[in-house]
């Protein structure tokens, strides 16, 4: 997937106003509307898009646009 | 015995007290009532008052599904509950008493949550075709409630306390058909409450503590659930439960009138049904004024079809309930 398409679909799943700036350094735990709903959201984008399981632990490791990246595994990205 | 065995009645009580959004927002200030609905579906949920036990409710939906109808009919009584009155004595001994049914009664209580009711089906249909029984009241009922922390946002938000009834009797047609069932106790940590069993005593001093990745607070003494682990585990089981309980009842999915499927909460019950292509006009979802309420969830459903007439005669059915355990179950009604 390209990263681009990623941002915009993590962007629709958090239901960040379209105004904020979303990159790959973005802290997403920071963002105002990052709550345990989100988290909920971004298993059911990684499931239906990715066909991946990210673990409870892991999800609660997110920092960053790009951990969660990673965690999926960079070679998913173009 | 040949035949078959059908519902004959469904019922359900709610207690009366409402716990709204708005109340919720006030309690927990950055609380965004707008967002919690849209993802969960929940405006409100009833909570049984300080003094109003499961037992309690499940004698009241008992007196409603027994209202004009012979009790003296009824041979067996289950309760499904996970919110006992005692360790011992049994709560269907105590209900059998209250509702006045006859002492050649058999009673039993079983734990489990989201999935208790398909469970109960089966253990009734299991009953009668063997002769054992000729009609069974089964009740489901409990209070999340007494079980979450005051401080637990995240849990006095999805949970609503509830009790739903059953009559179940022998019936010429099939009514109720084969069932699936599916059990991974590896799980058992990520809905639970910790203290208060035999293996950690309840402790009058356990500690606050954070439920990791949000801002919800717990003690041990109440109840804890990882939510995102629960999620998952949902993706894993429910779309292959669903096949599988359509093949042993050899349908294909588009046969199926109506799915209800247990109310966890809305975000995930759709993004079950997208998953696996469940039509939007037949999938139930309906917390907007209970919120989850585990085991009754799914008789709360049938309920409210049958009344609103999109459930009728020659309906199909297909329920599945899931959850603490990890337990699962489905089957699949005929109307």
């Amino acid at each position: 997937m390209e990263k681009d398409r990623f941002i915009e679909l993590l962007k629709e799943t958090l239901e960040i106003d379209e105004s904020i700036q979303l990159n790959e350094n973005t802290v997403l735990t920071e963002i105002e509307e990052y709550d345990s709903l989100s988290t909920l959201g971004i298993i059911a984008l990684i499931d239906e898009h990715f066909g991946k399981k990210l673990s409870g632990e892991d999800l609660q490791n997110i920092t960053t646009v790009k951990s969660l990246m990673e965690m999926i595994g960079e070679d998913q990205f173009k | 015995m040949t035949g078959n065995v059908r519902i004959e009645k469904t019922d359900f009580y709610l207690p009366e007290p409402v716990l709204t959004n708005r109340e919720l927002g006030n309690i927990f200030t950055d609380w965004d009532s707008g967002k919690v609905e849209s993802a969960t579906g929940i405006k409100e949920r009833h909570i049984a008052a300080e003094d109003e036990t499961a037992l309690d409710m499940a004698e009241k939906v008992g007196q409603k599904l027994l209202k004009d109808f012979d009790k003296s009919s009824i041979d067996f009584l289950i309760l499904c509950t996970q919110s006992p009155e005692y360790y011992l004595p049994t709560g269907a001994c105590i209900l059998q008493d209250r509702l006045g049914l006859k002492i050649n009664t058999g009673a039993f209580d079983f734990n489990l949550g989201c999935s208790g009711f398909v469970y109960g089906l089966a253990l009734a249909k299991g009953l009668i075709l063997s002769g054992t029984a000729q009609k069974i009241l089964f009740i489901t009922s409990d209070t999340m409630s007494k079980h979450v922390y005051k401080k637990d946002k995240g849990n006095r938000t999805v949970f609503g306390d509830a009790a739903a009834g059953v009559i179940i009797s022998h019936s010429d047609e099939e009514g109720i058909g084969e069932f699936v069932f599916g059990t991974d106790g590896s799980g058992y940590k990520n809905l639970i409450v910790p203290n208060g069993g035999l293996r950690h005593r309840y402790a009058p001093k356990a500690p606050e503590r954070e439920v990791p990745g949000t801002d919800s607070i717990r003690t041990d003494n109440h109840l804890y659930m990882n939510g995102p682990e629960i999620f998952n585990f949902t993706i894993d089981v429910v779309p292959g439960t669903v096949n599988d309980v359509l093949q042993k009842n050899r349908l294909f999915i588009d046969e199926i009138d109506y799915f209800v499927f247990h109310q966890a909460n809305k975000f995930i019950i759709n993004y079950l049904r997208k998953k696996m292509k469940i039509p939007e006009n037949k999938f139930f979802i309906d917390l907007e004024q209970t919120g989850n309420t585990v085991s009754s969830s799914i008789p709360i459903g049938l309920k409210k079809l049958q009344d609103s007439g999109a459930v009728g005669k020659g309906s199909k059915v297909l329920i599945c309930g899931f959850g603490v355990g990890y337990s699962w179950a489905a089957t699949i009604l005929k109307f």
